[in-house]
């Protein structure tokens, strides 16, 4: 699990970059700062793993974390009275941090396949840690596909990784789409899990990472399979309530598996055997 | 065996008090719950059980866990260093031992450990008395368990006739009973310990974790959970029932305290998240919820009910849902196919 702070206490870190990525979306590059300016991550994260993020007074909440060497970033949708008060924040405050928790992406298991990555509005967060992840390591997985949708080009978030960085990748390849599309855009307009289908992207020796709102989710599945993607291979990403992070506090659970513990990663067998209740 | 007479049960608690906190089943305000032993409590060592589990020894229905200030750009988080004090719980019966062995499960068995409730626990020490009388909610033996004694016990105090056989179970234990003999509280005695009654309480619950399995989408949680008023009594009084909640206590617009206090999923609340998608939305889900986690889940995560039979629930709901009704039923529950 590496170093870390994970039990209940957080820990002052300080917001050090502040992107704006679409109306409602925000990263926030969060680092303990020294005396002289120079910045270190709080902890580090694997890919998928989550960072309890708390503002005194108002509450806490779990995001999923992107380690960023010497800083880690949360990407957050303005959903709450949490995330409202976030993006009302400016660079140099401070915050509290605790983890990492959760289980993470198994990178070693996906270990010299492709990868398949399809990802829909701020569930692209996620699947960020994981794309960086590989590009980082690029010689130990095969082909990168990323497959992205939200509902209109202003919603589309990291577009210099989508439009710049990532295409620059060998053997990676980007697919973008939007619900509605406008006068200026000239990619691909639908929903997320039609698209994949008419990719058509490679099955054999392919793990799907897989990161979105439900509804979406749902229907990427029904298309995954009569691609012929085993469930086996393929990885989603949870959210449930959480307080504790430590698989203590009772909430996340979905059947005796602990959202904050166990998850928030799951292969998709693994979650055919819990209850349907997320 | 050696034993303490029923006359010399004040002074072992006085002599034990100089040196712990002593926690004995005691009428507080007509209910029996836990108190701290003093000279001036009024022990209740008949309930079976005391009517509040000895669970907030242990759980503390609300602690501060750190401090906070946010000045402008600055937050500072500052842990409250809880004392704890040698702790002793007298008086406990098996079920109540039990519940400690499944709050351990989940805080202390997998990492990261609870560091509050690990300290509280390195702290306790327990000792166990028999229960030969069991009450008319009480159903322990069903769920596996020995009401005169439990193994897991530090000390165990057997009914004799006039006092307590006294029966240390660990180092910890021999130390209590060695601090005794020394005082010349102790007796040697030959007479056999009262043997315990049976509970007049039985259901089987053999094979229904697995059961359960196969009954998420069956129509009996409706059915079960119509009249549920989702009150919560029934895990508030629970022994094994152990969420909480984290939340700010503000002293002002900067500063508070970070409180953890007893919670329940019988609250809408517990599981709605930003944005207001709830997963338990309903009475139905979160009746499931309660007996799925006692009956399914915790076997299946630490290999233990997490049901003791104390019948707390029982004696409590208000509408009369109780889970010897619902273990019997769900053993009777037909499944297609």
């Amino acid at each position: 699990m590496g170093e870390g702070q994970r039990e209940l206490i957080p820990q002052s870190v300080t917001v050090t970059k502040i992107i704006d990525e679409t109306p409602d979306v925000k990263t926030f590059y969060l680092a303990l700062r020294d005396q002289g300016g120079r910045c270190s991550a709080p902890f580090h994260t694997l890919p998928g793993q989550l960072a309890m993020l708390s503002l005194p007074g108002v509450g806490e909440a779990m995001f999923s974390a992107t380690d960023g060497g010497d800083h880690l970033q949360l990407s957050i949708k303005k959903v709450g009275r949490l995330t409202d008060e976030l993006h009302e924040m400016a660079e140099g405050q401070q915050v509290g941090l605790r983890g990492p928790y959760g289980n993470g992406f198994p990178m070693t298991e996906m270990q010299g396949k492709n990868v398949l990555f399809i990802g829909g509005g701020i569930g692209l967060a996620p699947v960020r840690s994981v794309v960086r992840y590989c590009v980082d390591h690029r010689a130990d997985y095969g082909k990168l596909h990323l497959v992205y949708g939200a509902r209109t080009p202003a919603d589309l978030i990291f577009l210099d990784d989508l439009t710049k960085h990532w295409p620059a990748v060998e053997d990676f390849t980007v697919s973008m789409t939007v619900d509605n599309g406008d006068d200026e855009w000239q990619g691909h307009v639908g929903f997320v899990p039609a698209y994949v289908e008419e990719l058509r992207p490679e099955v054999a020796n392919t793990v799907c990472v897989l990161c979105g709102p439900p509804i979406m989710i749902k229907f990427t599945l029904n298309v995954l399979r009569k691609l012929g993607f085993q469930p086996e291979n393929i990885y989603t990403t949870l959210e449930m309530r959480m307080k504790c992070g430590i698989g203590k506090c009772g909430r996340c659970n979905i059947g005796h598996s602990y959202v904050c513990l166990d998850g928030p990663v799951y292969r998709l067998d693994q979650l055919h055997e819990l209850p349907n209740e997320y | 065996m050696k034993a303490l007479a029923k006359k010399n049960l004040a002074d072992a608690l006085a002599l034990l008090a100089g040196q712990a906190t002593v926690w004995v089943p005691a009428k507080v305000a007509g209910v029996t719950r836990f108190a701290p032993w003093s000279p001036a409590v009024t022990l209740d060592l008949e309930a079976t059980p005391p009517a509040v589990s000895p669970k907030e020894i242990l759980l503390p229905e609300t602690e501060s866990l750190y401090r906070y200030s946010a000045y402008g750009m600055d937050v500072t988080f500052e842990a409250v260093e809880q004392e704890v004090p040698p702790t002793i719980i007298w008086g406990i019966h098996s079920c109540d031992v039990q519940a400690i062995l499944c709050q351990d499960d989940v805080f202390l068995s997998r990492e990261p450990q609870d560091a509050a409730y690990a300290k509280r626990r390195a702290a306790t020490t327990l000792v166990a008395l028999a229960c030969t009388t069991p009450g008319p909610d009480c159903f322990c033996t069903s769920m596996g368990l020995e009401p005169a004694e439990h193994a897991s016990t530090d000390v165990q105090l057997h009914i004799l006739t006039d006092g307590y056989g006294v029966e240390a179970r660990t180092a910890r234990g021999e130390e209590i009973v060695a601090r005794l003999a020394e005082k010349g509280l102790l007796v040697e005695t030959i007479e056999p310990p009262a043997k315990a009654q049976a509970c007049t309480r039985a259901v089987n619950p053999e094979g229904i974790d697995k059961k359960l399995v196969e009954m998420f989408e069956h129509p009996y949680w409706d059915e079960l959970a119509a009249t549920c008023l989702n009150c919560g009594a029934c895990t508030f009084l629970c022994p094994t029932c152990h969420c909480f909640d984290l939340t700010d206590h503000r002293r002002n617009a900067h500063e508070g305290t970070k409180i953890r206090c007893w919670d329940a999923c019988m609250f809408t609340e517990y599981t709605v998240m930003a944005g207001g998608h709830n997963p338990r939305p309903g009475k139905k889900e979160r009746v499931r919820q309660r007996f799925m986690h006692k009956l399914r889940y915790f076997p299946e995560r630490y290999g233990k009910w997490q049901c003791t039979g104390c019948g707390r629930c029982v004696a409590r709901c208000p509408v009369h849902i109780e889970i010897t009704d619902v273990i019997k039923e769900v053993g009777e529950v037909t499944l297609d196919g």
